[in-house]
């Protein structure tokens, strides 16, 4: 290797890019030229030089340029945010640009879905699990048969849906003569079974009818221990096909209301006691008040208990063993008072010295 | 991921402002080295910054953000070279900085050089010297230079930045250093 050769390598080589048989040919060159040693050397110095070139400090004002620059890029609003962050800054309505065609078709079905829901039966809460389904003779809504008919107008195609396998009702609009069986796996989705109801009498049958379905489906009163005088059936139905209430329709869950009455020496560590139960369901407990208005007895006061759905039944039992709720304290509808996510439940418990 | 970056990703106010502070000295300096005038460095420091801001968002992170932005900078300072009337003038008769036909390194013209005084003689401080010797460079060379020798950019990085192929990349600064280094003499 020659001295121009050499040269032409030193950059490569101080920067440990040859090979390393190239490398070990030039090093060997380096040994026995002083002026090729000597041009690596400082070819090194230089190198060194300029790595520890100190940065030169940059003028007070680029800090403000920069951020008036993506100020006015951003707006004025959202200096200094990033470019997705001014987005999620801008008015909320103004960051969907929804057609005005897609707007209005989304009210309408609101409006019609509304009309709907306000003109058919109320669907009252349920009562308590159950997967059978019984209706008795057609019950008349309480909105009456106008109501009905005013369905029907609104909706006059959309005859109920049967599933298949299932006979189909006499044409024409006169209720059937006889209850009709279904079962419960062939029932159809919730609007066409909750329009059923208005038309004409469903009697579901079990997959295995015991003695007292079979004694409702023959029109006998309803004798279950869930039943209320009322005749519960529609609120069976809604128990299983009523749809979940949206989140958005939801109350602000403050939970329902219990009053758990308890003795003046129990009082003490009343909350606990409740709080223990509802951990042990998987739950959280808070309190709620602490009970200012002091009785001779003992001070009052509420917990909050937010449990899972499936939880709900044991904890109101264990409530039970706690203190005493008085039929005022635990209304029949206790079942599924909404918590503050979905499949949640949430109880106002205020606890009472008597 | 930087942690300014997650910052600055979640939205918090202040945290492009402190990635600015951050990093403003090395891309301001590199810009100001590349471009031999503080007012023109400052718009380009200023560009960066904005770019930086704009693209944020899509940083991966695959490698520092100190690179990331000197990339930038670079991409910047190189198109200023270029949209530069006087520099293309001056250029005219300097090989085109990654052009294919040349790629030896050209110092300034004896008339332009004879227009300003010898400052690198009377540079005093180290950094000024070297900034002196940097500018005798044509602005294509001294931009490897500075990423390589001063930003620790490999070949590989440079010649993907200036689109050109390794061994452009490996000849020019090589030529360059030895320029440098007959340049630095005095003082190296």
């Amino acid at each position: 290797m020659d001295c121009e050769q050499a040269r032409d390598r030193l950059s490569e080589y101080q920067d440990g890019n040859l090979d390393a048989a190239a490398a070990a040919s030039l090093a060997a060159h380096l040994r026995g030229c002083a002026d090729c040693a000597g041009c690596v050397g400082s070819l090194l110095a230089v190198r060194e030089l300029l790595r520890n070139m100190p940065p030169e400090p940059a003028p007070p004002e680029l800090v403000a340029r920069v951020l008036a620059a993506v100020e006015a890029e951003a707006g004025d609003s959202v200096a200094s945010a990033p470019p997705g962050e001014a987005e999620a800054a801008t008015p909320f309505l103004s960051r969907f640009r929804i057609p005005l065609e897609a707007a209005a078709a989304v009210l309408l079905f609101a409006s019609v879905y509304w009309y709907q829901r306000t003109t058919l039966p109320a669907v009252r809460p349920p009562t308590g699990p159950s997967s059978v389904i019984s209706s008795e003779a057609p019950k008349e809504s309480h909105s009456g048969p106008a109501a009905a008919k005013e369905v029907a107008a609104v909706n006059p195609p959309s005859r109920p849906r049967l599933p298949r396998g299932v006979p189909k009702p006499p044409k024409g609009d006169a209720p059937a003569a006889g209850p009709r069986t279904w079962t419960e796996a062939s029932l159809p989705s919730v609007p066409a079974l909750r329009a059923s109801t208005d038309s004409e009498p469903i009697v579901p049958i079990s997959p295995s009818p015991g003695p007292e379905e079979a004694s409702r489906a023959a029109g006998a009163p309803p004798s279950g221990k869930r039943r209320g005088p009322e005749g519960d059936a529609d609120l069976l139905l809604s128990r299983v096909f009523a749809p979940r209430p949206s989140r958005l329709l939801r109350p602000v869950p403050y939970g329902r209301d219990i009053v758990v009455d308890v003795k003046p020496e129990d009082r003490e560590g009343a909350e606990e006691r409740i709080a223990e139960a509802t951990f042990r369901f998987g739950g959280i407990v808070e309190r709620i008040d602490r009970g200012s208005e002091s009785t001779e007895k003992g001070p009052p006061g509420t917990v909050r208990a937010i449990l899972p759905e499936i939880a709900a039944a044991g904890f109101l039992e264990e409530l039970r063993r706690i203190g005493t709720v008085p039929s005022t304290g635990l209304s029949a509808a206790t079942g599924v008072p909404a918590g503050p996510r979905p499949g949640t439940v949430a109880y106002a418990i205020r606890i009472r010295v008597r | 991921m930087d942690l300014l970056v997650e910052a600055f990703r979640k939205g918090n106010p202040g945290a492009f402002e402190a990635i600015v502070r951050a990093h403003q000295d090395r891309v301001y300096s590199f810009c100001a080295r590349m471009l031999s005038d503080r007012e023109d460095a400052l718009d380009a420091a200023q560009e960066v910054f904005l770019s930086a801001w704009r693209n944020l968002s899509g940083f991966r992170g695959d490698a520092a953000l100190s690179t990331w932005l000197l990339r930038i900078a670079a991409n910047r300072c190189l198109n200023r070279i270029r949209r530069r009337k006087s520099l293309a003038e001056r250029e005219a008769a300097w090989p085109v900085p990654f052009g294919d036909a040349d790629d030896g390194v050209t110092f300034q013209p004896a008339g332009a050089e004879s227009e300003r005084p010898d400052r690198l003689a009377e540079a005093c401080e180290m950094g000024e010297i070297l900034t002196e010797a940097l500018s005798r460079l044509d602005p294509g060379s001294r931009w490897m230079v500075l990423l390589s020798d001063v930003e620790g950019f490999s070949y590989e990085e440079i010649a993907s930045l200036a689109d050109v192929p390794v061994g452009t990349v490996k000849s020019r600064l090589h030529r360059a250093r030895m320029a440098m280094r007959r340049l630095l003499s005095p003082v190296a």
